[in-house]
């Protein structure tokens, strides 16, 4: 049984878990993507604006489950991706997996989040602070009288 | 007057191009996505080098090839690589 969903709500860890309840599940694996401040701009992304082709990415993200059904033997699946502009720190996606054992439990939810990440049409762009201007050198003449 | 087509854009596409979306007129009898493509591209030549890595869709699956037909009405969309996650 997989559980999709693709929302501009906040995603919730506790929820994920809840969807993946399943009898004889003694393994279960959640993946939890959140908003980081990128190095590489120095810290200044605040937040990160998701979006979506609502559609086809929940219609791939309905094959990818059944493909990860096919593949290992699961009990439950999550696949939730947040859309809209998320703060740093906010969960942007959860995969998880419930299965009997633990390594199918990993194994699928690798699968499932590297797959979403190629496959589903879902896109993010930063958003920054704006860089600090430069300080003017100050003016070090002493002596002036004004006028 | 037949129905335009309506073209969504995401991403760097809808930056390029700086709207979301686009109403574009196409003949009765449809017209290839390629040149369809090829038609938006010249009238918005920013988004020339993101189509080259872009996937084409229509009605909500992959164009198939470039001479599969887009007709009045359909919804055809421009698709930069993906980013989710």
């Amino acid at each position: 049984m997989a559980s999709v969903r693709l929302t501009d709500r906040p995603l919730s860890v506790a929820s994920a878990f809840r969807a993946l309840e399943a009898r004889g599940a003694g393994g279960v694996t959640i993946f939890v993507g959140r908003v980081r401040p990128d190095p590489g701009t120095g810290g200044r992304v605040v937040a990160l604006v998701y979006e979506a082709h609502r559609g086809p990415a929940l219609a791939r993200f309905r094959a990818l489950a059944r493909e990860a059904e096919r593949r290992f033997p699961t009990l439950g699946l999550v696949l939730w991706h947040r859309t809209g502009r998320l703060r740093v720190g906010e969960i942007s996606v959860i995969v998880g997996a419930a299965c009997a054992h633990r390594a199918p439990a990993f194994a699928t939810a690798r699968f499932l989040i590297e797959d979403l990440k190629v496959t589903v049409p879902i896109w993010k762009s930063e958003r920054a602070r704006p860089a600090r201007r430069p300080r003017r050198p100050r003016d070090r003449r002493v002596g002036r009288s004004a006028g | 007057m037949a129905r335009p087509v309506t073209v969504l854009l995401f991403a760097g596409a809808r930056v390029a191009v700086g709207r979301a979306e686009l109403r574009w007129s196409v003949p009765a009898g449809g017209l290839a996505a390629g040149e369809l493509a090829r038609q938006i591209a010249a009238e918005y030549p920013r988004l020339a080098p993101i189509l080259r890595s872009s996937r084409l869709v229509h009605n909500g699956e992959y164009v198939r090839g470039p001479s599969e037909t887009v007709r009045p009405g359909d919804e055809f969309a421009i698709h930069p690589p993906y980013g989710g996650g």
